[in-house]
């Protein structure tokens, strides 16, 4: 066989085995999606079918006005948005000064940092919702977005883009032409980071829109539920009501599906650089 | 435009002086070139006089003012580095125009003294683009633009020319010098490359270790090194250096392996000295006061010959102004004019008058 043929060959079979690796991560998509078309009857056929054979708009209906399923959408916006910008700002800062000012306390600072990448937020969670109930913030953004300010994740990532990627020079140079320190971190450093900065913004958004045990520990009232803690809910202690659920969260899909086309380089690249993702 | 004196600098880095009490002064429009080999504290004192580093102590006065306190924004100079430090995210009018903008000119005056700048530099053609898109001759002279642009008392060059090649470091040197002598900007310009320093500076200061070792015009530092090192240092290709002995009254210096060559004038010069070769006063000779050397190696560039030759167990370059083919390992007779000899006090390095 040629080189060429062989080449041909590999490239089939890899092209074959990606398809096939493909299709088992699409099929429970494609059928959650079709259960949220499904009669309750058709729901409960064995084998389970792939296109609804009688599709129907009263899962969504139902799920539309029986629970506040926009609503949570909304908070669950609201608190990765802002849980976003907060982290983009204090990673871009934090990681900043910690990449290019290394003084002795600022190095033990950011070692503190890291240390805290370690602990498992369930550690410290309990403790922390006592102190928001102190604080008078269960059901409220602001006690959502406690857990969510900072990264240290996000830190490092940045801090290590501005040692690679922004020599001293540049900011010796700026100091010469007459730039005081925010200017040179607004009007130079910021720019520079623009693609770290995007990747972590999109990580972040996906952290706070998926977040689950702090939401459903802080926020108690069904209206003040975050998207994840909704869906949840559908799931009683004694029922499941399958097409429910599965109309709410294909309808909640559509969000993330929409965002994952926009974003889509942004998405790889900070997938890349954390170099972690279940 | 500004004087630029130096009062006895030292710099530390924690325990580490490496600066050790520097002292000279750069007239007003002066050129001064800083050599010396690396790690010697040439980009120290640059970064010193720019206030990018503390002084430890002593003192640098720009014009009449002591600018130890000084912010750097505030000495009125501009700083050229070597891998240029261009805003990667701005054009190259930007990256010009941004000290201007800061001082909070108006934009057409910016964009007034950027055309004008990047016509002086031939860069005008180039205004939109981003650095990236530029060649590295090209990041040099907008660097330079940008250092131009706001019309310093003093600038700063570090090594700007060693990331471009052989033949673009010679025409940006002719540059450079040009453009030295339009502006009339006191300028002081860290090289490693002598030659650089050579043929742009109206000073060189020689440095090693942290230390001055010399202040001159480039041909006095040829001519009268002070020592061993400003000697071995200047000229290229390099001075050899041979021990010698020698007593009162004779006109011989002796060498190591016997050979004796005459003494450079009537300095009463007695017991062992350091002598120095340049390559170039060195002559094919046959009779008279001549000495033989063993060929080791030969470079024949077309006009010139270089020889590397072993006398007296010690290398020494030769270099020929003339076709010379000779195998190696022959031995030749070659001269030199006794007052082109150098001497040197073998213990101190010291150069002796003669
Ligand atoms: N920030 C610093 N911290 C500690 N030591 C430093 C620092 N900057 C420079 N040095 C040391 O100071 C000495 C002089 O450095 P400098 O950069 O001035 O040398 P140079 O003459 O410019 O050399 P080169 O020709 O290689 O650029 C070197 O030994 C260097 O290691
Ligand atoms: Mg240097």
């Amino acid at each position: 066989m040629s080189a060429k043929a062989r080449a041909r060959r590999t490239n089939f079979l890899l092209d074959v085995t990606l398809f096939v690796i493909c299709i088992l991560l699409l099929t429970p998509l494609i059928l959650l999606i079709a259960n949220g078309f499904k009669t309750p009857q058709e729901m409960l056929v064995w084998p389970p079918t792939l296109f609804p054979k009688d599709p129907t708009l009263e899962n969504f209906h139902k799920v539309f006005t029986e629970t506040p399923l926009l609503q949570w959408m909304l908070n669950s916006f609201l608190f990765a948005l802002l849980s976003t910008v907060a982290i983009v700002a204090t990673s871009a800062l934090a990681g900043y000064i910690v990449g290019k000012f290394p003084f002795r306390a600022i190095n033990i600072i950011f070692i503190l940092f890291l240390a805290t990448a370690i602990i498992p937020f369930e550690v410290y969670m309990i403790p922390l919702y006592f102190q928001v109930k102190a604080l008078g913030l269960l059901n409220s953004v602001g006690g959502l977005l406690v857990g969510y300010l900072v990264m240290s994740f996000g830190i490092f990532l940045i801090r290590q883009n501005v040692i690679a990627s922004i020599p001293d020079e540049l900011l010796e140079a700026a100091r010469i032409d007459g730039a005081g320190e925010l200017w040179i971190f607004w009007y130079v450093v910021l720019p520079l980071l623009r693609g770290p900065l995007a990747a972590l913004a999109v990580l972040a958004f996906f952290q706070a829109w998926t977040a689950f045990a702090w939401p459903i520990i802080v926020m108690t009232r069904k209206k003040s539920f975050t998207i994840e803690v909704g869906l949840a809910n559908f799931q009683s202690a004694y029922t499941v009501d399958l097409s429910l659920l599965s109309a709410a969260s294909a309808a909640v899909m559509v969000p993330s599906v929409l965002a994952f086309v926009l974003l889509r380089r942004n998405f790889v690249e900070g997938i890349a650089a954390s170099g972690m993702k279940e | 435009m500004a004087t630029v004196e130096i009062k006895e600098l030292h710099k530390s880095f924690g325990d580490m002086e490496i600066l050790h009490g520097i002292s000279f002064t750069i007239p007003d429009g002066a050129f001064v070139a800083l050599v010396g080999p690396s790690g010697c504290g040439k980009s120290t004192i640059l970064r010193l006089i720019a206030g990018l580093e503390e002084i430890t102590s002593g003192e640098i006065y720009i014009g009449d003012i002591i600018i130890n306190d000084v912010e750097p924004k505030n000495r009125n100079i501009a700083m050229v580095f070597q891998n240029y430090a261009l805003y990667p995210h701005l054009t190259v009018a930007q990256n010009m125009g941004f000290s201007l903008k800061l001082l909070k000119k108006s934009k057409a005056e910016i964009d007034r003294a950027v055309q004008h700048t990047a016509e002086i530099l031939g860069v005008n053609k180039l205004l939109h683009r981003l650095p990236k898109q530029l060649s590295g001759g090209q990041r040099q002279r907008v660097a330079m633009g940008r250092a131009i642009v706001r019309k310093p008392q003093v600038f700063l060059f570090d090594e700007p020319l060693s990331n471009l090649d052989a033949k673009l470091r010679v025409q940006m040197r002719a540059e450079l010098k040009a453009l030295h002598r339009r502006l009339a900007t006191t300028t002081v310009y860290v090289t490693h490359d002598q030659i650089e320093a050579m043929t742009m500076a109206d000073i060189v200061v020689v440095m090693r270790d942290g230390n001055v070792e010399q202040v001159g015009r480039p041909l006095e530092l040829y001519d009268k090194p002070v020592n061993q090192f400003v000697a071995g240092f200047i000229g290229s290709p390099a001075m050899g250096f041979l021990p010698a002995t020698t007593k009162v009254g004779s006109s011989e210096m002796v060498l190591s392996d016997g050979q004796v060559l005459s003494k450079p004038t009537c300095v009463a010069l007695d017991g062992d000295y350091t002598i120095g070769l340049r390559p170039e006063h060195i002559r094919l000779g046959g009779d008279g006061a001549s000495f033989k050397a063993t060929i080791e190696a030969s470079e024949q560039t077309g006009s010139e010959t270089l020889l590397l030759a072993r006398l007296a167990d010690q290398e020494i370059t030769i270099l020929l102004r003339e076709r010379f083919d000779t195998p190696i390992g022959d031995v030749h007779a070659f001269v030199i004019d006794p007052t082109a000899v150098q001497v040197f006090d073998s213990k101190t390095g010291a150069r002796i008058e003669t």
